[in-house]
């Protein structure tokens, strides 16, 4: 449906006319509107009252540990709000400067700081959370009230670039060292959050390198890169999970051969970075031959040419592409648990699982959908940003 | 300019001998015979289709020749990396559909290939590149992207652009062809003031006024030969060829 349109005419006239061209022009888009409205109304009320009155919640309270850390040992948790914190930081003070929120951000934004405080993170919890929540308010603040002089902008921005590229690392060093604990043991939502960011960190290198080797006109490379997306993208993600699992074992070197998660990571990354090179090389192929032709013209170096003129553009030709398969893999993480690893949707399946919570799968399965819609949105609201930073569609 | 005494004669800059391109069976190139001597303003006319682009593309090898040979400003051009990217260097391009880097803003397509070729600082690079733009007389469009620029405005950027890296040669392929009527003056401005200072070009063009201004010498092609070939005043008052002719006669 149409959003309204910027009329001068006054509030009531406006509404008024804007619902007769819009939603009563004529019997048949009546007949419709009201259709859509009685469907709407059904939907909502249904899920009101399976919300507020049907529902029985406590397997989701009750497990919450189960559901977003798994087997974590406990006593441990300290080791993971730093990365929580840095992180939102990050996100917080990147919206920052490449953006702003709109006031439609901030809704959702508040909305979901509202629903973890209250039905998630509680005492301890709440007051951690709340603090993420109260630093990254603050950076997105700080950055937008500093000012737009360059230099201080783009120093600032090389920060946050290199703050990203430390996270990480950084991340899985906190949680390791010292005694830590080892990734057999990671579990619930932090393993679906930490193997989507590894897979992304990775893939996207990888699938980029794939696809800049399959358009080399060295034979060995392309046919080598072609072979390796090929056949990855020959089988399901689960067979090659169950390979992963199963199969490699036997294979590998004993040195690559220390924990299952990393041989299935590896998996997914190959798997990931196969589909993003095929959506690379379709931004290459957009590039303009001109291009090429111009910067060839100037002298630049064949790597200075891919760097500086034809990957930034096949990139930003890409975007949409490149984020859907983010959200793809965000939510193929579930995928794990099949290996009886006990990510989130494992938790919340040995939740249901319980003598007590017998029947209350659509509770703990709705629970679980939410906080990958809710992933998947936010992701899908960053990739909208950074189009229009870039200015895609305006070549 | 043919009979000058062999004493006094300068080196050329560009010598072509019997270059050849051939696009599978179709020869594009039949072997074209030309020295350029520096400072020398050339024009290129020709029907469509008869090499014009091929013939200069190969001078700076976005296109490969396949027979002859070419030596620019003492280098000769062959599979050696290094003399193409050398001679890259040395000869600027300016395109018929402009081709500036859109994700660049104006200043920064400028900047680039100083910085990474060259070898500039970041600073050096801005301060020639907005002396650059003065010249060309759009100082003021610095920091825009190229797609907020109009066609003219456009232009004059990828001109700046070649002027950038210094070059000894600059080579134009049908520069105001993409262009509105009321731009291709302060372009074609832009490219006289070019030539009265002194650069060595080749110009593909239609625009005989232009032509007449500033050439110092006219190549005639047809079917990948040059066909005819002397100063414009040879060429407005007394052609030899019937092709010539022909086709002066269809764009006077
Ligand atoms: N990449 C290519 N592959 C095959 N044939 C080509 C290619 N480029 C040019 N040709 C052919 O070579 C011939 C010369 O082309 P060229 O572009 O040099 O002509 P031109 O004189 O510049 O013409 P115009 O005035 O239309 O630009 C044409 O017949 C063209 O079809
Ligand atoms: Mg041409």
């Amino acid at each position: 449906m149409n959003a309204p349109s910027q009329l001068q005419q006054p509030q009531m006239y406006r509404v008024k006319d804007w619902m007769r061209t819009h939603l009563f022009n004529g019997t048949g888009n009546t007949i419709l509107t009201v259709l859509v409205v009685l469907i709407a109304g059904f939907v909502l009320f249904t899920v009101i009252r399976f919300v507020f009155i049907d529902a029985e919640w406590s397997v989701v309270s009750v497990n919450k540990r189960l559901i977003f850390l798994g087997r974590y040992p406990k006593g441990e948790e300290w080791r993971l709000w730093p990365p929580l914190w840095a992180a939102l930081g990050l996100i917080a003070a990147a919206w920052g400067t490449w953006s702003s929120l709109s006031r439609r951000d901030i809704l959702w934004l508040l909305l979901a700081a509202v629903f973890i405080l209250v039905f998630v993170a509680h005492g301890t919890e709440g007051l951690l959370f709340g603090g993420a929540v109260v630093l990254a308010a603050v950076l997105y603040a700080g950055v937008r009230l500093s000012g737009t002089d360059p230099t201080m902008r783009s120093r600032l921005r090389l920060a946050i670039i290199i703050g990203w590229i430390i996270l990480l690392p950084g991340t899985i060093v906190i949680i390791t060292a010292f005694d830590g604990v080892q990734p057999a043991l990671w579990g619930g939502l932090m393993l679906n959050i930490l193997l989507a960011t590894f897979g992304i960190g990775f893939a996207l290198p990888l699938g980029i390198a794939l696809a800049l080797a399959r358009s080399s006109s060295l034979p060995v490379v392309k046919w080598f890169s072609t072979a390796i997306i090929e056949i990855t993208r020959g089988g399901p993600l689960v067979a090659w999970l169950f390979i992963a699992r199963f199969v490699l074992p036997a294979f590998l070197p004993d040195i690559l051969n220390t924990d299952v998660i990393v041989n299935a990571l590896i998996i997914v990354i190959l798997f990931t970075g196969a589909y993003i090179a095929e959506i690379v090389r379709g931004g290459l192929q957009s590039v303009p031959p001109g291009q090429r032709e111009a910067a060839d013209a100037l002298g630049l170096s064949g790597f200075n040419v891919t760097v500086f003129i034809i990957l930034p553009q096949a990139l930003k030709a890409v975007i949409p592409a490149l984020v859907s398969q983010m959200i793809s893999l965000w939510k193929d993480t579930t995928l794990f648990s099949i290996l009886s690893f006990t990510d989130a949707l494992g938790g919340a399946k040995a939740a249901f699982s319980q003598a007590q919570f017998v029947g209350r799968q659509k509770e703990a399965l709705i629970f679980i959908g939410l906080i990958f819609w809710a992933g998947s949105f936010g992701m899908s609201r960053i990739s909208r940003r950074i189009e229009k930073y870039l200015g895609v569609g305006s070549r | 300019m043919t009979d000058t005494p062999s004493i006094n004669r300068v080196e050329p800059i560009i010598v072509c001998k019997n270059v050849q391109k051939h696009f599978g069976e179709f020869q594009a190139l039949k072997g074209i015979n030309v020295e350029v001597t520096e400072g020398e303003v050339v024009v290129i006319l020709g029907p469509s289709g008869s090499g014009k682009s091929t013939f200069i593309r190969t001078i700076n090898r976005l296109e490969e020749h396949d027979g002859g040979t070419i030596v620019v400003d003492g280098v000769e051009l062959d599979d050696n990396v290094h003399n193409i990217e050398q001679i890259r260097s040395e000869v600027g391009m300016v395109f018929q559909q402009f081709n500036l880097f859109p994700h660049l803003s104006v200043l920064r397509n400028i900047t680039l290939a100083p910085q990474k070729v060259r070898g500039l600082s970041k600073r050096d690079a801005e301060s020639e590149g907005m002396q650059l733009l003065e010249r060309v007389g759009i100082p003021e469009q610095a920091d825009k992207f190229p797609t907020q620029l109009s066609g003219g405005q456009q232009q004059r950027v990828a001109i700046a652009r070649a002027l950038a890296m210094r070059p000894k040669i600059m080579l134009f392929d049908e520069p105001t062809s993409a262009l509105d009527p009321e731009m291709i003056k302060e372009v074609l401005d832009v490219m006289v003031e070019l030539a009265q200072s002194g650069m060595t070009m080749l110009v593909v063009t239609h625009e005989m006024g232009f032509a007449r201004e500033v050439a110092d010498r006219f190549l005639f092609f047809d079917a990948g030969e040059i066909v005819e070939e002397g100063t414009p005043e040879h060429f407005f008052t007394n052609p030899k060829e019937d092709r010539t002719k022909l086709f002066l006669s269809q764009i006077l």
